[in-house]
C-alpha cells in the first residue's frame, strides 16, 4: 500500500519534476559594485547581529589575493574559514588589519570585534554585519572606480590594466603575517586546447596568476592534475565554481567574457 | 598536611587564573610576549613555508625533508589555542600540500 | 468482527489509490497535451508584443516605467543590452533604480545626457532636472500621448512577417542596422568564430526536425547573451528540451515567447510541419 503511495508520489514528482529544476533562465548579473560580494553568517544571526557582508573589490585594490587567502588563511567559500568574533578580537582573520592600530592610506583601520562591547560600538558593529540595512560606507564604488579603466562584467573595472598603469598598488606582503619570501620562480605560461571545435586556444598565463596568488592558493586544492593533459576541465565544471570558476564565476573577471581566455585564435 | 594542602590549593588556581588570561590573550598580532616555545615553532614555520614560491626548483629529497619538517609542526599547531590553531592549520595545509603536490610532479615527469 | 473492519479499510484505501492514480493520469495527459500537442495561445497584438512593465519601485512615485523592445530592437543588437548593460531577461529582475540609472548602470549606461547615438545626445534617465512630461517618456503606464515613438508609424516601412516585423528581413533590407557597439560603453572584442548550424531531432513524428541558425543568433546575440545561464551544456544531447520547457520560458522560450517571434510561429524552426501551424 505505502509502496503504491509511494510510486505515485514518485510519478507525479517526475512529471511536474522538470518545472521545478531551474537551468534554461538568464540569471541576474550583479551590478559592478556588487560582483564578488561575500555575505557570511556563520554565527552573526545566532548573535542578533546582521550577517556580514565582504565586499571584495576595495580590499584587493590594497591587497594581492595572496595576503588573505594564503598568508591571512581565509577560505575560498562564503562560510568555510568559520571566523568567530573572538578570532578577530585576537587578530587573526578580520582582526589581523581590522585591530584599531593598522595604518592603511594614512586611516586607522577600524577594529572588528572587540571583546567588550557597548551599546556605542553598535554603529561600527554595522559596518561590516551590514546585510539588509543601508548603511554608508567609507568607501563608495562610483568614486573609486571613476579613474579606473573599464572592462566587460564583473566589477566592469580592468584590475590589471589598473594596477599596470600604478592607479592601485596591491600589497603582497603584510608585517607580521606575511613570511619573508626571496623569489619567485615563474612557471611557464601555456596553451589548453578546447575540445569544441573552432573556439580559440586558452593561453594560461602562469605569471600573472601567480603574482598575484603566489602557488598554494591553487595548488593542490583547485588544481590537484600534476600531469598537463591528464585532467579535461570542463565549462560546465567552471560554472559551478571548480578549477577556474573558483575565482572567475564571482571575484575574478567573470567565465562569461569568453574572450579574455580564449583569446588565440585557432591555426588552420 | 592541612596548610601544605592550602598553599597547593592556592597555588593551583593562581596558576589557572593566570593561564586563563594567557588564553584569551591580547588583541594585536604583536601581542603579548609570546613563551619561547611558541617562538621556535612559529620560526620553523616561517622557515618551512617561506619557501614555497621555489618549490618547482628543489629536488625530490629537499621537498621530502620539507614534507617531513611540516609534519613535525602538525602536533605542535594542535596545541595552540582555537584561533591560532583554526588559522595555522589551514596555513599548514596550503604549504604542506604544495611541496607535496610539487613532490608528485616531479615523480611523474621522471615516469 | 475485525476482519470486517479491515476489508472496509482496504476497500477505502483502494480507492483512495485509484484516485492517486487517475489525477497522476490526468496530469501526464495534460503535460503531453500543452507541450507537444501545442495549441498556440493567440500572442498579442504585434506593438504590445516586447512589452515589459516595471514597477519595483516606480508605482508610489512618478508610476510604472513601459519598456517597449521593438524600439531599442530596431536600434540595437540584443547583446548590447543583455551584454555590455547587463539586464536581465524577466521584467523586474534587473533591480533597477533611479540611483542605478543617475549612476550610469542600467538604462543610465546609455541614457546619461552624454552618450551619442545617432548623432544625437541619449536623454537622461532620472534625471534632477527632468520635469514631469521628461519622466513621462518612460513611466507612461496609463498615460496617453507622452511617448515619442508610436508603433504603427515607426515600424511603416518595415517589412512584415506572419506576425508583426519581420526583423530579419528588415536588416537584410537596410530598414534598421542594429548597432553592436556603443562608445563609452562597449568593450572591443576580436569576433568569435561563429559555431556551425545543426538540427535538433524532434521528439514526435507530427513536427520536423528543428533547424537552428547559431550563425544568426550569435549575429545579434553574442555567445554570452545564451552560454552558460539559458543554455549551460557545451555536448549536443545533454538536455532534453521540450515544447512544454519553451512555454515555460525556458530555453529557447527565454527569449522566444516575450520578445523574438512567438513560438506560435512554428515553420520558423519546424520548416516542415505540424500540420495545424498557422
Amino acid at each position: 500500500m505505502n509502496k503504491r503511495i509511494f510510486i505515485a508520489l514518485a510519478l507525479i514528482l517526475v512529471f511536474c519534476g522538470q518545472a521545478l529544476s531551474q537551468t534554461g533562465t538568464k540569471k541576474k548579473r550583479p551590478l559592478p559594485y556588487e560582483y564578488g560580494r561575500v555575505i557570511i553568517n556563520n554565527y552573526s544571526e545566532k548573535a542578533n547581529l546582521a550577517p556580514v557582508v565582504f565586499e571584495h573589490w576595495i580590499h584587493r585594490s590594497k591587497f594581492t589575493c595572496r595576503v588573505c587567502h594564503v598568508d591571512i588563511g581565509f577560505a575560498m567559500k562564503a562560510g568555510a574559514t568559520d571566523i568567530k568574533a573572538t578570532d578577530n578580537a585576537r587578530g587573526y582573520y578580520c582582526g589581523t588589519c581590522h585591530n584599531g592600530k593598522m595604518l592603511s592610506e594614512g586611516k586607522t583601520v577600524f577594529e572588528s570585534c572587540s571583546r567588550n562591547v557597548t551599546a556605542k560600538d553598535a554603529k561600527r558593529c554595522e559596518r561590516c554585519h551590514s546585510f539588509g540595512k543601508t548603511v554608508k560606507s567609507d568607501y563608495d564604488f562610483f568614486s573609486f572606480s571613476q579613474p579606473l579603466p573599464k572592462e566587460r562584467f564583473g566589477n566592469g573595472l580592468d584590475w590589471e590594466k589598473s594596477e599596470e598603469l600604478g592607479l592601485i598598488k596591491p600589497a603582497s606582503f603584510l608585517e607580521g603575517v606575511s613570511i619573508q619570501r626571496k623569489s619567485l620562480s615563474l612557471q611557464n605560461d601555456f596553451a589548453l586546447i578546447p575540445t569544441v571545435a573552432g573556439m580559440p586556444e586558452i593561453i594560461f598565463s602562469h605569471k600573472k596568476h601567480t603574482v598575484w596568488n603566489g602557488c598554494e592558493l591553487c595548488h593542490p586544492e583547485i588544481f590537484m592534475g600534476v600531469k598537463r593533459g591528464t585532467v579535461k576541465y570542463s565549462m560546465v565544471d567552471n560554472f559551478e565554481g571548480k578549477s577556474c570558476g573558483a575565482c572567475h564565476n564571482t571575484v575574478a573577471f567573470p567565465l562569461t567574457d569568453c574572450q579574455r581566455c580564449h583569446s588565440t585564435p585557432v591555426q588552420p | 598536611m592541612f596548610k601544605a594542602k592550602i598553599i597547593a590549593v592556592l597555588l593551583f588556581i593562581g596558576l589557572a587564573g593566570l593561564c586563563g588570561v594567557r588564553a584569551i590573550g591580547a588583541p594585536s598580532l604583536s601581542a603579548a610576549q609570546p613563551s619561547p616555545a611558541q617562538e621556535a615553532w612559529q620560526k620553523e614555520f616561517d622557515e618551512v613555508c617561506s619557501k614555497t614560491q621555489d618549490a618547482m626548483t628543489f629536488s625530490q629529497e629537499e621537498l621530502t625533508v620539507l614534507l617531513r619538517r611540516c609534519d613535525a609542526l602538525l602536533p605542535q599547531i594542535e596545541k595552540l589555542d582555537e584561533s591560532r590553531k583554526k588559522v595555522y592549520m589551514g596555513r599548514l595545509r596550503m604549504c604542506r600540500g604544495l611541496y607535496a603536490y610539487v613532490l608528485d610532479a616531479k615523480r611523474n615527469e621522471k615516469k | 468482527m475485525p476482519m470486517c473492519s479491515m476489508q472496509k479499510g482496504t476497500r477505502k484505501n483502494e480507492r483512495g489509490l485509484l484516485l492517486l492514480v487517475l489525477a497522476c493520469g490526468v496530469l501526464l495527459l495534460g503535460n503531453i497535451a500543452s507541450a507537444q500537442i501545442y495549441l498556440p495561445k493567440p500572442p498579442p497584438e504585434p506593438s504590445e508584443y516586447g512589452k515589459v512593465i516595471l514597477d519595483n519601485y516606480s508605482t508610489a512615485g512618478p508610476g510604472a516605467v513601459v519598456f517597449d523592445h521593438w524600439l531599442h530592437r530596431s536600434k540595437f543588437t540584443c547583446r548590447l543590452c543583455h551584454v555590455d548593460v547587463g539586464f536581465a531577461m524577466q521584467a523586474k529582475a534587473t533591480g533597477i533604480r533611479a540611483s542605478t540609472n543617475r549612476q550610469g548602470f542600467h538604462c543610465g549606461a546609455c541614457h546619461d545626457g552624454k552618450k551619442l547615438f545617432d548623432g544625437k545626445t541619449i536623454f537622461a534617465a532620472c534625471s534632477d532636472a527632468a520635469n514631469d512630461k521628461q519622466c513621462a517618456r518612460c513611466h507612461s503606464l496609463g498615460k496617453k500621448g507622452v511617448r515619442e515613438y508610436e508603433y504603427k508609424s515607426y515600424t511603416k516601412k518595415f517589412p512584415k512577417g506572419i506576425y508583426g516585423v519581420d526583423w530579419e528581413g528588415a536588416e537584410r533590407a537596410g530598414v534598421i542596422q542594429p548597432a553592436d557597439f556603443l562608445e563609452g560603453l562597449s568593450v572591443k572584442r576580436a569576433p568569435l568564430q561563429s559555431r556551425e548550424d545543426f538540427s535538433v531531432k524532434a521528439h514526435y513524428p507530427w513536427v520536423s526536425d528543428i533547424s537552428f541558425s547559431h550563425e544568426k543568433h550569435s549575429v545579434w546575440n553574442g555567445c554570452e547573451v545564451c552560454h552558460p545561464d539559458i543554455f549551460p551544456t557545451t555536448k549536443k544531447g545533454t538536455i532534453r528540451y521540450s515544447m512544454f520547457l519553451n512555454i515555460e520560458g525556458r530555453y529557447c522560450g527565454a527569449c522566444h515567447g516575450k520578445v523574438a517571434f512567438p513560438l506560435n510561429n512554428c515553420q520558423s524552426c519546424h520548416p516542415n510541419g505540424p500540420f495545424w501551424a498557422p
